[in-house]
């Protein structure tokens, strides 16, 4: 499998090169163009084993989570084949090897990763509520060293590294290495001064690791655009 | 004439340069950026009335084009689309006509003529515009989309392109529109209808659809109370 990504930063898109049999997990609706000898089919991706109550139950967590209820497989029939895959709002994308140790991603962030890695929806209960991210992240994991996801960011994608404590933006998160620890909290101290910096909440890390970052917000930029639109009916 | 497309991909610009007096453009109305002072604008309803006011409400062209006229050689003309995103060039041959998404259209040598073209019944359910606007003759020909704009040369086995990231395709292809993945992705895959092109020719798409950022920043509008 051959991914390479063109139109960056701004409108970029993914095109997924598939040797003969090969697949790629693709959220829903992200598919631009591709070619005849390729196959989808729709499902909800329960864990192996998890039956039709499972893979419900992933469903309801990722529309929970603001992602879409199902996942497309794209499969390669009889030959190569390839796939054009983009994200709904403007920025860059990013191609990354997840690691043994696992990767975090924002529920909107996810674009497509390789049938290899398993992705899981977790509710992150109280703390993730004020995040502006909704309540749920995603995890990744595999056992397979060659295994690719993509995400998708609003803006440009920056990587940071962290090496033992950063302060990152809820609205400006897009993925991070599973090693990290993190917690929702304030970003100055106090609630008051919080609340009166327009920083809203922040997600302190902790550990090592690496941290992705969007360039943009897309809620700041929702109601900057937003909010000089004309009402419409409540 | 010569042409070069400036701030690719993301802000794409067309800059026209006249070799010759009485050289033409014809550009869609405030396509305009900015133009040297030997070129004469006009402005008028090409190929008349009616045929300017089908095309506007079937191929989502506007009523009024631009004409611009270099009276010296070396001037220069540029244009763009108003979205942020691609603009595509194509020298027409005098063979192979181009089709183009309702609206996609940006300008073009004189030489160029476009009509309405019926979609067929199959435009009805795709999301594209039932009309799509045709262009036939010589000389460059341009085109815009929100997003950029991907070429793909379709080959005997076709191609595949979700209804709503069509921008433009040569005559020589054809295409009907099916949904994918059967029954259970009518409604669960979010990959709605497509257009299975066959033939021989270039389909272009667009990497990004303006249909879904309306969709993202229509909840942040202002609520209005009704009798509040």
């Amino acid at each position: 499998m051959q991914i390479d990504i063109g139109y960056r930063p701004a409108h970029s898109m993914a095109k997924i090169s598939l040797n003969p049999g090969e697949q790629i997990l693709a959220e829903s609706g992200a598919m631009v163009g591709m070619s005849t000898n390729v196959s989808m089919t729709t499902g909800m991706q329960s864990k192996p084993g998890g039956g039709l109550l499972g893979g419900l139950m992933a469903g309801l967590k990722r529309a929970l989570a603001g992602e879409s209820w199902f996942r497309n497989t794209f499969t390669a029939n009889g030959g190569p084949g390839e796939v054009l895959l983009a994200h709904a709002m403007c920025g860059d994308m990013q191609v990354v090897q997840v690691p043994a140790t696992g990767l975090h991603l924002t529920s909107s962030s996810f674009i497509a990763s390789t049938p290899s890695v398993n992705i899981e929806t977790k509710l992150q209960g109280f703390k993730g509520f004020f995040s502006g991210e909704g309540a749920f992240v995603m995890q990744a994991n595999t056992q397979d060293p060659n295994s690719q996801l993509i995400f998708g960011a609003f803006g440009g994608v920056t990587e940071l590294v962290c090496d033992g404590n950063l302060v990152i933006d809820t609205g400006h998160l897009v993925a991070w290495d599973s090693t990290l620890t993190y917690k929702i909290g304030k970003s100055g101290g106090g609630w008051i001064a919080s609340f009166l910096s327009g920083e809203g909440l922040v997600c302190h890390f902790q550990g090592q690791g690496r941290i992705w970052i969007q360039s943009r917000n897309p809620v700041a930029y929702g109601q900057y655009v937003g909010g000089q639109l004309p009402p419409r009916k409540g | 004439m010569r042409y070069d497309l400036l701030e690719k991909p993301d802000f794409s610009m067309v800059q026209v340069t006249f070799d010759a007096p009485g050289e033409q453009m014809i550009c869609e109305s405030a396509a305009m950026v900015a133009r040297d002072s030997a070129i004469e604008m006009k402005t008028s309803m090409q190929g008349g009335m009616m045929a300017a006011l089908k095309r506007k409400a079937l191929g989502g062209e506007s009523v009024l084009q631009n004409t611009f006229t270099a009276s010296a050689p070396g001037q220069r003309l540029f244009f763009a689309p108003g979205p942020e995103g691609d603009v595509e060039a194509v020298n027409m041959d005098g063979y192979t006509p181009i089709m183009m998404q309702s609206g996609a259209y940006l300008g073009a040598a004189p030489t160029v003529t476009l009509d309405t073209s019926f979609g067929g019944a199959k435009g009805f359910f795709s999301g594209a515009g039932v009309f799509l606007l045709k262009a036939t003759g010589t000389g460059p020909l341009f085109f815009a989309s929100y997003g950029g704009i991907h070429p793909v040369d379709v080959g005997p086995a076709g191609y595949i392109c979700d209804t709503g990231h069509v921008v433009a395709f040569t005559g020589g292809l054809t295409y009907n529109v099916t949904r994918l993945g059967g029954l259970r992705g009518l409604f669960a895959s979010g990959e709605g209808l497509v257009c299975n092109f066959t033939g021989q020719g270039r389909l272009w798409m667009s990497t990004r659809n303006s249909a879904s950022l309306v969709a993202f920043l229509n909840p942040f509008r202002p609520v209005k109370r009704s009798n509040g």
